[in-house]
């Protein structure tokens, strides 16, 4: 093999610039800037612990507040992120959590998180929706930056050791979800 | 009488206002300068200082209350990254893959500058003997 020197060279030199740039700019075009990277998700951490009051209606059974540590290490747990001023988001997917808790009541938990909203207009919804799960109440949105919430709709998926293992940003149906819980089933 | 009409329904508009949930905080100035280099997570090209959304307003809050635990500004910073990774700083730390975001435009300009030396650089003059030809035919009479 000839060994380019001088003009060959410099050509070698400016081709493999642009070409270094071109992949550059190609790689920068493939990658999606509204992906929202979760720390939580990607590193399976152990999901934070929160305690929060439990809204009225559901005081009965799961008592005035509810502590996560108390419930993890059981069954799996699927936290909902949701506030009632988000429409349409929060009402496409209300139906589906509440008919996929009813399948899976006795072996997933639900706990749905009201979060920067007005307890009246919190319970307004929970009645439109007939939602059976339990709701806990969070008008300042703490256990949201907690979890590296960007907005509601988001819903986190725990596995039975305590760890988040999924982070679904924006209203989730009901393939993806039975599709997550099956991921964290036995 | 008219005046105070007047001002009686220009003050009706008070009411029009709702009340917060509790009352914002008194933010300090420094709580801001912190939140203006942390990007508000729901909105685009808005960071933490600007943004009246409501995860914004909380991170202003949660940033005061750090403040007030005797928090320094970079263990605040990374609590945020703790929970939203290196995203949320608007500036990418100047250390590992984000270097590059500082050192590539210098690069590029770099380059462009050599790029455009090779190319307006001043030509070689052309060889004496190559000039004294062209004169001389220059001279000769058309045939």
């Amino acid at each position: 093999m000839r060994f380019p020197t001088g003009n060959s060279l410099r050509t070698w030199l400016w081709l493999l610039v642009v070409l270094a740039l071109g992949g550059l700019f190609y790689w920068g075009m493939q990658r999606n800037p509204k992906e929202l990277p979760s720390v939580l998700a990607k590193e399976r951490r152990p999901a934070p612990d929160f305690t929060l009051p439990v809204l009225p209606p559901y005081q009965k059974e799961w008592r005035e507040t509810f502590k996560l540590s108390d419930h993890l290490g059981e069954k799996p747990i699927v936290l909902n992120f949701w506030a009632s001023w988000c429409y349409p988001a929060c009402y496409e997917e209300a139906p589906v959590l509440e008919a996929t808790w009813r399948r899976y009541k006795d072996r997933v938990l639900f706990v749905g998180i009201n979060t920067q909203d007005k307890e009246g207009d919190a319970l307004r919804f929970i009645e439109q929706f007939g939602l059976t799960f339990p709701q806990v109440f969070d008008p300042r949105g703490r256990v949201g930056v907690d979890y590296g919430m960007y907005g509601v709709p988001e819903t986190f998926v725990i596995d039975r050791e305590g760890r988040v293992v999924v982070r679904h940003a924006g209203a989730i149906d009901q393939t993806t979800l039975e599709q997550y819980l099956k991921e964290v089933l036995p | 009488m008219r005046v105070w009409a007047l001002l009686f329904f220009l003050a009706l508009g008070v009411w029009a206002q709702e009340n917060p949930a509790s009352p914002p905080p008194d933010l300090s100035p420094e709580v801001f300068a912190i939140a203006r280099e942390l990007r508000c997570p729901v909105c685009q090209g808005e960071s933490a200082a600007e943004s009246n959304s409501g995860v914004a307003v909380e991170m202003r809050r949660i940033i005061a209350e750090m403040l007030q635990e005797g928090k320094t500004e970079e263990e605040i910073k990374a609590f945020f990254v703790d929970r939203y990774g290196v995203w949320i700083l608007y500036e990418p730390p100047r250390r590992g893959v984000t270097l590059w975001v500082w050192v590539l435009p210098v690069l590029g300009l770099v380059l462009l500058g050599l790029g455009l030396f090779a190319y307006f650089r001043p030509k070689k003059p052309l060889p004496p003997e190559l000039l004294e030809e062209v004169e001389r035919r220059l001279k000769e009479p058309p045939a």
